[in-house]
């Protein structure tokens, strides 16, 4: 069963209508893991045709063209581009612009995540902290934040950090001794990643917090306040209790960010106002300039298949574990 | 992996569930609780609340002051002159309407069919042993991780010419291609997430169903998808910001008129300098009907989310 | 080994259905007549226009397709654009068979086209005025004796200027740049109070302006020897102009150095500075806003520098001539009536619309004219005549696409490169990017 409130806790209120269509001898097939048949493949077939369209076509289309050299010239008059084998690899690979983006990108994700994850758990045991209506308007914040679309709030924060008419500029200047007027914000690398990261780290906070909130209703109180009798500290609770209960929903987030903050595109992006310079390229903007700006559409891809490649390795772990569990049951 | 679900699951666990009782005991962790903890705890919670609304505070400062105040050096924290002026220039912009409307359309048609799909999926890995059964786990795991990007010009050269043998047909330029796009842009995430909540129920009852004469589909029908609904909801929270906030996709593949809002608010940033007045006051629509959704259903969001993500 | 894996994937391409299907279509292609009476009758032409017609003169859009429809019987269907990536839509429409068959490109952005097929000749001579096409317009479209694209609107860029802080400081519009310095110093230091305030308005990827004061010394972007192309920005006179250039913006210039020229005329507006340098039309978009932006008959605002602002050619500094052309598509099927709208657009009626919306008319045979009929845009007109356009390389667009000069000049204006090490690293650069084959 599941953490919370899962469906199945509650009581069906008429488990399959025991009035109708019995009928007698009918045995339920206990031995279930046999004989299925055709049906669970009739049932997951629209799935896997919709994937293998809309996805497999043209992931094997980006496969095969990361193995040519198609320019804009080929794209137009839609004749085969030359092959080149491994060349755009070689080339990728060999390239130490693409192993600093990587680098980049990795480090970026593991901060990013890192912040997200521990704020998000912080903010969590906070609301298990706080009286209710506290609780309620800090629900409501993370509501609102959660909705604003990520070109949005992209958008809000490029505003707000513009160094003319910026909000942030204005307050931090206004600190005593502090000459903040006309200040960019990306110029240094450091501050620019911060402002990324700091967008980032915002608006994936209320979907950690809130989802490890609800994890947290789960620990039993019974169990916490035992531990406190038996002289436990707060900090031995939440390590020894708390932690491992919500172990598993920890992984799951944590993947769940990583898998989108390594795919960072839009943040940076719009902050950046469409034309990242090379120190706020990611893997993601890197290879759509390298396909689209740069027109080497062989290379975005060689770049994207790596960009792959190097997820599915980062992932391998969560890939197999989440594979157990879908084994097990 | 621990299994935190053995533990038996108290009345009230929803965060914002309302309760009459004024006793405090929902869930809330006592270890600790003292007067000036409390006081503490909620200082921090209300100062970290107005930091995460202080952008958003930003958004509506902006969207309701008259142009002139929104490009000024100083900037006013309340708009002295508070106007609707923004956000009647975007909703009288060519296709503002428009574009919402499809964005609504599209978002909808792919939610809509990517549950549908999903859960047809989901059953099939959930309830069923089949040879094949671990193929298909697998590439739904692994397709999440492919970035959509890379895959935009095959795409449309694909939709471009989409031959179903009797009829050839051009699916750029229409809801309907983006919202195909869409739909298997979510599927992998709704498959597993759904696939969570099935395996949530347990069997015995699809077995007792039977016994008492149920045929499988009765089963599937009459059982499972009920006791899954909370989960089709928690599962569409993802489906539905997913298929709103895209833009890039829909830009290449459809022309302005069947294009969705964000697609729109791109149109604020021209050469000839960034409108942030009436785009201020667009993010803002933009967002209300997330915003709507998410009240609508906000008592599922947190339960789904812990559910279907514990469970896959 | 590698072969092998190349040979396994033709196979999976035939399969697949990604080998080889098209036309040779850059085999001498005719060229598209523009002249006599085409029947369009039930016909629809596709244009993409840029999203600056939509909002700066539709009614001149409006207009010419009126016309086009009276005369040929044709409809069209204008659809309109953003810049920010509106080449990556061209990219995937001209992959596929449904393609629009007018496109408007920026001049810059239109060589990496005309070299890879994607446009058709037109016949210059049916077109109004084209014998006397701004040749930086007209150039982008040159490709081995033919032409590709029409020109359709250009802006050159001025001084634009307050002219109650000059006459402050007993100054008027600068006629040498050592004049222009000097005025910059003595309203600077006129306006010290205002911490805000810095004389001149540059922001730092500019690279329009920047590589106008690299021309203003004789320096230059890249040039060709044989085939083969050579950036020539570390050359001594690019460097001469790049460093004028870097100590103008580092004296007088308080605007953000990572930012390009899309806000200057709003932020200029704002009154803290003197001068700036943009096209014509800034000037009005300075005095002067929207109230509502959306609506292009929406009624004007003034700003706090309305009726405050002249324009004058940039001393010495030759002006970039920017602009638009259009082309028609080579995967077109009615490229008859495609060159018979361009040609209704291009007109001296529609000429004249443009040029009351403050752009610059595609022929210099139309610029004096054009200065006597709107004195906003006379100092621009005045200023492309002495123009200076970007290599006309086919890959030209990918290091505009790629920042490189932008990068190189925000790294150089926060000190973080020398100038003759920015300058270097652009090169290095830009030679790879023109001659990748």
């Amino acid at each position: 069963m599941s953490v919370v409130d899962s469906p199945a806790t509650r009581r069906p209120r008429d488990p399959g209508g025991p009035r109708q269509n019995r009928v007698p001898g009918h045995v339920a097939p206990r031995r279930r893991k046999r004989n299925s048949g055709l049906v669970p493949w009739a049932l997951a077939v629209p799935a896997l045709v919709l994937i293998a369209a809309l996805l497999g076509y043209p992931l094997v289309r980006m496969l095969v063209l990361s193995f040519q050299n198609m320019r804009l010239r080929e794209l137009i008059s839609g004749r085969t581009p030359p092959w080149v084998g491994f060349d755009q690899y070689t080339r990728v690979l060999t390239d130490e612009v693409f192993w600093a983006v990587v680098g980049r990108t990795v480090a970026f994700t593991v901060v990013s995540v890192l912040i997200s994850v521990i704020g998000g758990l912080s903010i969590a045991l906070l609301m298990r902290r706080v009286t209710r209506g506290v609780r309620l308007f800090m629900v409501i914040a993370m509501m609102f934040v959660w909705a604003l679309p990520q070109l949005v709030a992209a958008q809000i924060f490029r505003w707000m950090t513009d160094s003319d008419f910026g909000v942030v500029n204005y307050l931090i200047d206004k600190l005593p001794g502090v000459n903040y007027q006309n200040h960019s914000w990306f110029v240094n690398p450091w501050q620019g990643w911060s402002v990324i990261t700091a967008l980032v780290v915002w608006a994936g906070i209320p979907f950690l917090a809130i989802t490890l909130n609800a994890g947290l209703t789960q620990v039993p109180k019974e169990l916490l306040e035992a531990a406190t009798v038996d002289g436990a500290t707060p900090w031995q609770s939440l390590r020894n209790i708390i932690l491992p209960i919500l172990k598993p929903l920890i992984t799951i987030v944590t993947t769940l960010s990583v898998i989108w903050n390594f795919g960072l595109f839009t943040q940076a992006w719009v902050l950046r106002d469409g034309h990242p310079e090379p120190q706020f390229q990611t893997l993601a903007t890197y290879s759509y300039t390298q396909a689209f700006g740069q027109a080497r559409y062989s290379l975005g891809s060689a770049i994207a298949v790596i960009t792959v490649l190097l997820m599915l390795g980062v992932m391998i772990f969560y890939i197999r574990q989440m594979f157990r569990i879908g084994e097990v049951d | 992996m621990v299994a935190p679900a053995a533990t038996p699951t108290p009345a009230s666990t929803v965060p914002l569930k309302r309760r009459k009782s004024k006793a405090v005991d929902d869930g809330v962790i006592t270890v600790g609780r003292s007067r000036s903890g409390t006081i503490l705890a909620n200082t921090a919670g209300v100062l970290f609340s107005v930091v995460m609304l202080f952008p958003v505070y930003w958004v509506l400062n902006t969207a309701f002051k008259p142009a002139d105040e929104v490009l000024a050096l100083e900037p006013g924290f309340w708009p002295s002159n508070p106007t609707f002026d923004n956000f009647i220039s975007a909703f009288k912009a060519p296709l503002f309407l428009q574009d919402m409307l499809n964005g609504v359309i599209i978002t909808l048609l792919a939610v809509a069919g990517a549950l549908v799909v999903g859960f047809l999926g989901a059953l099939a890995i959930a309830r069923f042993s089949f040879y094949g059964r671990k193929a298909i786990i697998l590439v739904v795991l692994v397709v999440q991780l492919v970035p959509f990007l890379a895959l935009l010009i095959p795409l449309f050269l694909m939709l471009q010419n989409v031959n179903l043998g009797f009829k050839k047909f051009d699916l750029t330029d229409s809801l309907i291609g983006v919202s195909i796009t869409y739909l298997v842009l979510i599927l992998p995430y709704t498959i597993w997430t759904l696939r969570g909540f099935i395996s949530g129920i347990p069997r015995e009852l699809d077995e007792a169903a039977m016994i008492d004469g149920c045929t499988r589909a009765q089963v599937f029908w009459r059982i499972i998808l009920p006791l899954t609904g909370p989960g089709l909801v928690a599962t569409s929270v993802y489906g539905f910001i997913q298929a709103w906030n895209e833009f890039i996709i829909i830009n290449t593949l459809n022309s302005p008129e069947k294009q969705n809002l964000m697609a729109w608010l791109l149109q604020n940033q021209t050469t000839r300098g960034t409108a942030w007045g009436p785009l201020m006051a667009g993010a803002i629509i933009t967002s209300i009907p997330v915003v709507v959704f998410f009240l609508i259903i906000q008592r599922n969001i947190a339960t789904g989310l812990t559910a279907g993500a514990v469970k896959g | 080994m590698k072969r092998k894996i190349a040979a396994v994937a033709a196979i999976a391409a035939t399969l697949l259905g990604a080998a080889a299907c098209g036309s040779n279509s850059d085999e001498d292609a005719p060229t598209t007549s523009a002249s006599g009476k085409v029947d369009g009758t039930g016909k629809t032409l596709k244009v993409w226009l840029m999203v600056d017609a939509q909002s700066a003169w539709k009614n001149v859009v409006d207009d010419a397709s009126k016309r086009f429809t009276d005369a040929t019987g044709a409809t069209v269907n204008v659809e309109y654009q953003q810049w920010a990536n509106h080449l990556t839509k061209l990219d995937a429409t001209l992959a596929g068979s449904d393609v629009p068959d007018v496109v408007e490109l920026g001049n810059t952005e239109f060589p990496k086209y005309v070299f890879s097929g994607a446009f058709g000749a037109v016949n210059p001579a049916d077109y109004e005025n084209s014998d006397s096409w701004l040749q930086g317009l007209k150039g982008a479209c040159d490709f081995e004796g033919k032409t590709y694209c029409v020109p359709y609107y250009a802006g050159a860029r001025v001084l634009i200027y307050r002219t109650d802080l000059l006459k402050k400081v007993g100054a008027e519009a600068p006629k040498s740049y050592d004049e222009f310095l000097a005025t910059a110093e003595k309203v600077q230091n006129a306006e010290k109070a205002n911490s805000k305030f810095g004389a001149v308005y540059m922001p730092g990827q500019y690279w329009y302006a920047a590589m106008s004061w690299v021309k203003s010394t004789g320096g230059d972007i890249a040039k060709q020897e044989g085939d083969k192309w050579v950036g020539q920005l570390s050359q001594p006179q690019s460097i001469e102009g790049l460093q004028r250039w870097v100590d103008m913006v580092k004296k007088y210039s308080k605007a953000d150095p990572t930012k390009n020229e899309n806000d200057q005329a709003n932020t200029f507006a704002q009154g803290t500075a003197a001068m700036f340098y943009g096209n014509a039309w800034e000037q009005g978009a300075a005095e002067e806003t929207k109230k509502d932006p959306n609506n292009p008959d929406s009624p004007l605002v003034p700003t706090k520098v309305k009726g405050k602002l002249a324009a004058a050619p940039m001393p010495e500094v030759p002006s970039f001539l920017g602009g638009s052309n259009l082309g028609i598509t080579e995967k077109s099927q009615q490229k008859e009536l495609a060159a018979q709208w361009i040609k209704a657009f291009t007109d001296s009626t529609s000429m004249a619309g443009l040029v009351k919306a403050n752009a610059l008319p595609n022929a210099t045979a139309l610029l004096d004219k054009a200065a006597a009929d709107n004195k906003t845009i006379a100092p621009a007109a005045l200023a492309a005549k002495n123009s200076w356009f970007p290599p006309n390389a086919e890959k030209w667009a990918d290091v505009e696409k790629g920042a490189v000069l932008q990068t190189m000049l925000t790294d150089v204006l926060t000190g973080k490169k020398s100038v003759a090490d920015g300058a270097k690293w652009a090169d290095d650069q830009i030679n790879t990017t023109l001659n990748e084959s």
